[in-house]
């Protein structure tokens, strides 16, 4: 290429503005004053160690940064409150060592760490943001004497596409200021053109990070034989012992414990010792001291030897009750001081309670209604079971409130009484005491007068009495006309 | 380097290194007014000590000291600090923390009383009442374990040591400092330096341990191994306001007109929005550790700072002690302006004594646990700001005579001249 061409390629390049060099920091600030008060805006310069003031003298706006800054940390402080909120106190309520759901203290942390980060992040990125930056090339670079900017020369730089820019205004005014060195700063003639290999390059480094999503996709979707690949053990390998499990910590091989004697587990202490036995323990306590501190070891201790103790004394005072009963009624009275009242709150709920579980444990002997002519005993009957002993009805006098105090009821359901064994092991503590509640309204159902009957109610019930008086008489003529046509037909 | 023509440093003997006039004549008013505050302040303290209260009046006066002691031993980390970073912006304002810092000497005097204190059962330590334990029930073996530490003699060995510490120091480097104005000998400023290192560990350390001693110890079955560097949180912020205050008094007053510029004010400015953040993030983690443990005995502290009067005052410091001063130092425009930056100063200057108080009061109550803390009516309100108002004017006219002396301005400090043309970036 001949000279001319050369020169003639270059008018053809973009140029992007005006550079002038300086050789020292006062003859580049002076030089910056001057652009400055020309009116140029979109000026540069560039010093290879932070020049205090020059701000001032390129007349550059205080930045916005901070106030990308501020915003984003705010936003931090919200969305880590509102995320604490949402997950602690809305989605997952969960007791965190016995603080309230929403509890700002424990927020705190998290809200202060997403402050600085987002802060953190509004600062940085802000900053590129405001800089232009992520940029490969800067046309500055195309000047070779640009290289001594980060060594020890001062640039001066005024863009074209600034308002004012004209070539030769600029030129002769950056003369003025006393550079030795002015040029124009032109597009960078270095290939564009991304080279072929960094796209494959890509391409294969986005094809090799979805291979381990490929994987754990596959291992989800695809049944297999094989233990499933844990990436995260999270808690399923845990060496926690399972309950039946065999264990050589302990004498006895058993990886369950029991509890230790006298323990009281956390919601036991809500049942008192009168409501564990049905015997009112302070009363007891002023006859009958030994056998207060039996029922404590037995029911508090768990301490079977007492248990079995207790079951004799209940088991002997039934007999003796029993004899005296049939030798002289009432004249000899049990002498537990068995708890008068149920200790639980009597209400529809409970008797709903106690209806349901009177009918699963208690009617195949006693009867839905409770007159002693369950499924069991009328099967006893037919077969005549020679040890069979009828179970009571409830609606004998002698088991009524006045006499059989529900204490004394729930003992027996507790422990049992003759033939019928102790059912504290299948029933529930609290649905006995519904039992009792439940025995004492069946008992009450036999004896209602109508008087007992709201006056609101009283037409509707009354109404149900003679439908069904009419309904019983229908039945009676009907089972009358049966019988009359079978002797008809005998004949 | 800068946009202004740098200004000629000025000869050492020139006036703006003077204590100007008007502040001179403040001295002796201040020491007479101050001495006067504290006496009548800790004769109503006393007043108010009665059966219900035998150690208001103590605290009220341990309230006041260490609220004077907080901000000296602060002036003195701020100019270890300098010296380990070899610092240049701050020349022009170390000496106004110099002076201030050498007022540990007069402290160790104002300390006696708490000492003597120590020595006469249960007037301020409830640990000193040989029947603390017994009457608290405590186990014995704990408290025999307790008292290995908590004790008089142990106690006066250790004050001797922190207030060895702390004068050596101030000695050290207010020697090195002033004998440079005559001298102007570099291997001075070398010699602080090299000793920073050091002085900072002994400083810190020794601060942490007073604050156990002197803070901490007031409820002597309550820990909080936190508790050293919130006092020191506190103490540091309110330094840096004196500083800024003192330095603002003195320019309003003529002097150092053109050395300080706002560009240390701004300086100073991001030193106390650090330390409001710096002091709010140690408090907090103080209080959450606590809350989240929920261990009975401590507890117990912030519990009996939840109670009556003394609960809005813990809210009051979230809210003055932090947010407020947070937001209103947060901008760079506040900071480089030296008028309201000093408003800001004496605001958390009168906020950091609500922060004593708030750690001392409470404890004035106790003879038995579980009596309500009090402010001690009208009276003893006024007897506490008295007795803080006196000894702070004492120790500014100790302060004053002390500047007086000398120059207000490190003049022949290496760095003078780059502290002088100083710029923020």
């Amino acid at each position: 290429m001949d000279q001319k061409t050369m020169s003639e390629t270059k008018i053809e390049t973009t140029v992007h503005g005006m550079m002038a060099e300086f050789t020292t920091v006062d003859s580049l600030l002076s030089a910056c004053r001057r652009v400055r008060d020309a009116g140029y805006t979109k000026t540069d310069a560039y010093t290879p160690f932070p020049v205090h003031g020059i701000d001032k003298a390129l007349g550059i706006k205080p930045t916005a940064l901070p106030w990308i800054c501020l915003i984003a940390g705010a936003t931090g402080t919200c969305i880590a409150l509102a995320m604490q909120i949402w997950m602690n106190s809305i989605d997952y309520k969960y007791i965190i060592s016995g603080k309230p759901y929403l509890s700002l203290p424990a927020f705190i942390p998290v809200a202060f760490e997403l402050t600085i980060l987002l802060a953190s992040f509004g600062a940085f990125f802000g900053m590129w943001a405001l800089n232009g930056l992520p940029k490969f090339s800067n046309p500055m670079f195309t000047d070779p004497r640009f290289d001594r900017a980060t060594d020890d020369r001062f640039f001066l730089y005024v863009d074209a596409s600034d308002e004012r820019y004209d070539a030769a205004g600029v030129r002769s005014l950056m003369a003025d200021t006393g550079s030795d060195y002015i040029n124009e700063v032109v597009e960078d003639d270095s290939p564009k053109e991304v080279p072929k290999p960094v796209f494959l390059i890509w391409g294969l480094a986005v094809a090799a990070s979805l291979v381990p999503l490929i994987c754990i996709l596959t291992m989800r979707v695809t049944n297999s034989s094989r233990p499933r690949f844990h990436i995260f053990f999270d808690m399923d390998f845990s060496p926690a012992k399972d309950a039946q499990q065999v264990t050589s910590l302990f004498a006895d091989n058993r990886a369950m414990r029991s509890d230790v004697p006298g323990t009281v587990a956390r919601g036991q202490m809500e049942e008192s010792l009168d409501m564990l036995s049905g015997i009112d323990v302070e009363a007891l306590t002023l006859s009958d001291p030994p056998r207060v501190e039996r029922l404590v070891r037995a029911y508090m201790q768990a301490d079977d030897e007492a248990k079995a103790e207790e079951q004799e004394t209940l088991e002997k005072e039934a007999e003796e009750a029993a004899e005296v009963t049939e030798a002289a009624p009432a004249s000899v009275m049990d002498t537990t001081p068995w708890v008068e009242n149920n200790p639980l709150t009597v209400d529809a709920e409970l008797l709903a309670i106690g209806q349901q579980q009177f009918a699963i444990y208690c009617s195949v002997c006693h009867g839905m209604d409770g007159y002693g002519n369950g499924l069991v005993n009328q099967r006893a009957q037919s077969i005549s079971a020679p040890t069979w002993v009828p179970p009571a009805s409830m609606h004998q006098e002698t088991l009524y409130a006045d006499k059989y105090p529900d204490g004394k009821l729930f003992s027996t359901i507790s422990n049992g009484i003759r033939k019928m064994p102790g059912y504290a092991g299948q029933i529930k503590l609290k649905d006995r005491w519904a039992i009792v509640a439940y025995v004492r309204a069946l008992q009450k159902s036999q004896n209602a007068s109508l008087d007992l009957v709201p006056d609101a109610k009283k037409a509707a019930v009354e109404k149900a009495v003679e439908e069904a008086k009419a309904e019983l008489k229908r039945q009676a003529e009907e089972a009358e006309k049966a019988a009359a046509a079978r002797q008809q037909a005998q004949q | 380097m800068s946009e202004h023509a740098a200004p000629a440093v000025k000869p050492a003997d020139d006036p703006a290194f003077q204590l100007p006039a008007s502040l001179r004549s403040l001295q002796m008013p201040l020491l007479g007014g101050g001495l006067v505050a504290l006496l009548i302040g800790m004769g109503l303290a006393f007043s108010v000590s009665d059966a219900d209260m035998p150690r208001f009046g103590m605290s009220a006066y341990l309230t006041a000291f260490l609220y004077v002691l907080t901000i000296v031993l602060g002036c003195l980390f701020f100019v270890l600090i300098q010296h380990l970073v070899r610092a240049g912006w701050s020349v022009v304002v170390r000496r106004v923390a110099e002076c201030m810092m050498i007022m540990t000497i007069p402290m160790a005097f104002l300390f006696l009383p708490i000492l003597f204190s120590v020595f006469s059962e249960g007037t301020l330590f409830v640990w000193t009442d040989s029947e603390y334990a017994s009457k608290l029930h405590l186990d014995e073996n704990m408290w025999e374990t307790k008292k290995l530490f908590l004790n008089g003699p142990f106690f006066l060995v250790r004050a001797l040591i922190y207030f060895g510490i702390w004068g050596a120091l101030a000695v050290y480097y207010w020697r090195g400092s002033v004998n440079q104005d005559e001298t102007g000998e570099r291997a001075a400023t070398d010699r602080m330096q090299y000793w920073s290192g050091p002085a900072v560990m002994a400083f810190s350390l020794s601060l942490s341990f007073a604050a156990f001693d002197w803070g901490m110890s007031l409820a002597p079955m309550w820990f909080s191994t936190m508790f050293g560097v919130y006092m020191f949180a506190g103490g540091i912020l309110a330094a840096h306001c004196a500083i800024t205050l003192l330095t603002y008094v003195l320019q309003r007053a003529g002097a150092l007109k053109e050395e300080v510029t706002p560009e240390h004010y701004h300086d100073l400015g991001k030193y106390i929005f650090g330390f409001i953040v710096f002091w709010t993030y140690i408090s907090f983690s103080q209080y959450m550790l606590i809350w989240y443990g929920n261990i009975p005995e401590e507890t117990e502290w912030f519990f009996s700072r939840q109670e009556g009067g003394f609960g809005y005052l813990s809210i009051g410091l979230i809210f003055f002690h932090w947010l407020l001063p947070f937001f209103g130092t947060m901008s760079r425009h506040v900071r480089r302006r030296p008028g309201v930056m000093a408003f800001w100063a004496a605001y958390i200057l009168v906020v950091h004594f609500i922060d004593i108080y708030w750690i001392v009061m409470p404890e004035a109550r106790m003879v038995e646990q579980h009596t309500v803390p009090s402010f001690g009516g009208g009276l003893g309100i006024l007897a506490s700001l008295l007795c803080v108002i006196g000894m702070t004017a004492l120790v500014v006219g100790l302060v004053l005579r002390v500047a007086g002396g000398n120059r207000i301005v490190p003049v022949r400090d290496p760095r003078l001249r780059e502290s002088i043309i100083f710029e923020n970036i």
